[in-house]
């Protein structure tokens, strides 16, 4: 029972990444491999709030989004500006997340460095900076992410993401990844709208940075490399191109499958790799994709029980 | 002065191989209009085959290297004909396009993982004895790597430039349709361009594992080659070289004056410093989407 809940929370935080990617790839049409970077920096930010400055769990993982989704600027802002084409955008976010996890590997040595510094700043940054670990890992951690939060925020994540791609912002972000040209044309300002869409994109993925910490209670720079970044991508070319449900079950049965599977563990991106091509060539929009999430048939099933109830009463 | 001018060296020879990388992702980008993400995978691909050839069949380098690039052109022209036409034929979205390359790589270079494992080797030639000019020593596969680079560099220019296939290649890269209309074979010149792709990442991947080490991973380097080619400028050869070396000689600078461990990192924020101050490249045209 506890490994099978053990999988649904990994689910769970997948899915909450994943849905920010669907955001960014899904609606906007913008290509990101550099998720897993976003994840760091979020779970990073947010065990730092809890283990060094004692704040509150939830407040700390809606820091560490923020946190994820300003960083986001760094990359988005010059990118965007300058119209890179979504190719050259996919590369930046790689050389990214690349960096972050450079940066986050070698912790250790830039605190050491900064140890000689007479300033108070510098010595509180060279204490955290060693803190941090480096390679090694940023240890115990409260272990405080259960099943019932992860539940909680994937429905909190699911609900604003379907908010947010229903809202004017979301139509803007389609009509974009349709045609950056006409939309411009029709008064879309690109810029703005796809800095929002990469930072809502950058905070749900640093949510689940922060979940994923609290859960293992520990951080290290070798649970974010590309390999996360290239699933978290899977899940939303197989769920499916202006999708949040699509994405939503592919990411469930993407983490939860292997998991189960262990075996099959080094077969499975190969696997990925072949699929990738087969759904391109054979069903290119995804298994759910241009799929609404759409809640209509609870209203009718509704409905279909109500009226049964009543309709004998009202023959009677 | 002396380490200076070995840096010098040895940043020129690994612009050149990352001029290999740029040039052969603009080549495809230029006529077909996608990212082709597989190209890190056939550039691991060469080097493991060149690998195998030297350390399992014992071949001599040449040798080696000519059984490198004839795979690597197969597997090229393989994943055009399987991946990339059938999604052309159907003109499918870039996004698409890129997608199924991205698979591509993913199946290939874990495949190479599932056979080699994940560990770094040693390139199986004997390490040769660097030349001393002065104080200065240069290292002879430093040489070699930049030597062999350029040739090739050269001959893909009179290729394009001097030859009939090589118009056609050009005229596609302007307007495919057109060009298919003035007779120009659509699917020769989708071949051509794959069999280019293949050489110019064989001769990467051989050269790199040269220099640094054969591991299924070793595509990565190839985000270098796309900074290098966004530093320089989008859409053009030339421009992607100029950028390629650029950027190869501030990578070994970085590690030989201040850490070899950062230098990943400042290439990276070069690549931002260079977007906020130039945002089509140093010698880019102003970006505009065609209508």
């Amino acid at each position: 029972m506890g490994y099978l809940i053990a999988i649904v929370i990994l689910c769970g935080i997948n899915i909450v990444a994943a849905l920010g990617v669907a955001i960014l790839t899904g609606y906007t049409g913008l290509f990101t491999i550099g998720h897993a970077g976003f994840m760091a920096l979020g779970g990073y930010m947010s065990a730092i709030m809890v283990k060094e400055l004692n704040v509150p769990y939830p407040l700390a993982l809606l820091i560490g989004g923020a946190f994820a989704g300003i960083c986001s600027f760094i990359i988005g802002y010059p990118a965007f500006r300058s119209r890179l084409r979504g190719d050259y955008f996919a590369i930046a976010t790689l050389g990214f997340s690349e960096a972050i996890r450079l940066l986050l590997n070698n912790t250790r040595g830039l605190g050491q460095s900064l140890q000689d510094s007479t300033s108070s700043f510098g010595q509180g940054a060279s204490s955290l900076l060693i803190k941090l670990g480096g390679a090694f890992g940023y240890m115990n951690l409260p272990n405080v992410t259960n099943v019932w939060v992860v539940v909680v925020t994937v429905a909190l994540a699911m609900f604003f993401a379907h908010m947010y791609v229903t809202s004017q912002y979301g139509k803007n972000s389609i009509a974009i990844s349709q045609d950056e040209v006409a939309a411009e044309m029709m008064g879309v300002n690109l810029l703005k709208t796809k800095l929002i869409s990469l930072f809502i994109s950058a905070f749900y993925a640093g949510v689940a940075g922060g979940l994923l910490g609290f859960y293992f209670a520990y951080l290290s720079p070798s649970l974010f490399t590309i390999t996360k970044s290239s699933d978290l991508l899977a899940a939303v070319v197989f769920g499916g191109i202006q999708s949040l449900i699509g994405p939503f079950i592919t990411a469930f049965v993407l983490i939860g499958v292997p998991e189960l599977l262990r075996t099959f563990a080094e077969w499975r991106l190969i696997i990925y790799g072949f699929l990738f091509v087969i759904v391109m060539i054979f069903r290119p929009q995804g298994l759910l994709g241009y799929v609404e999430m759409n809640f209509s048939f609870l209203g009718r099933w509704w409905n279909a029980i109500f009226r049964r109830k009543h309709t004998p009463s009202q023959k009677g | 002065m002396e380490l200076f001018i070995q840096q010098l060296v040895s940043g020129i020879s690994i612009g050149a191989i990352y001029s290999l990388l740029a040039v052969g992702y603009a080549l495809v980008y230029s006529v077909y209009n996608f990212t082709n993400w597989a190209f890190d995978a056939f550039m691991a691909f060469g080097a493991f085959i060149a690998f195998t050839s030297i350390s399992s069949l014992f071949l001599p380098f040449w040798a080696a290297g000519a059984i490198s690039i004839v795979l690597t052109i197969i597997l090229a022209v393989s994943a055009e004909k399987l991946a990339y036409s059938p999604l052309r034929a159907r003109k499918a979205p870039r996004l698409f396009m890129m997608i199924s390359a991205m698979g591509v790589n993913l199946a290939i270079v874990n495949i190479i993982n599932l056979i080699y494992g994940g560990t770094f080797r040693k390139f199986p030639v004997d390490a040769l004895q660097p030349i001393f000019i002065g104080n200065v020593s240069i290292g002879r596969t430093d040489l070699v790597a930049g030597g062999i680079s350029f040739v090739v560099l050269a001959l893909l220019w009179a290729f394009l430039y001097r030859t009939r296939w090589g118009l056609g290649v050009r005229a596609s890269s302007i307007d495919i349709l057109t060009a298919s209309l003035m007779g120009i074979n659509n699917n020769g010149v989708a071949i051509v361009v794959f069999t280019l792709t293949g050489i110019l990442s064989s001769v990467a991947g051989i050269f790199y594992g040269i220099k640094y080490a054969v591991y299924p991973m070793m595509g990565m380097v190839t985000i270098k080659a796309m900074i290098a080619s966004i530093v320089g400028g989008l859409g053009s050869l030339p421009a992607a070289i100029v950028g390629s070396m650029i950027l190869g000689i501030l990578e070994t600078m970085v590690s030989g004056y201040i850490s070899s461990t950062y230098r990943d990192l400042f290439s990276f924020l070069f690549l931002i410093v260079i977007l906020l101050f130039f945002p089509n490249g140093l010698m880019g045209k102003s970006v505009e989407e065609k209508l």
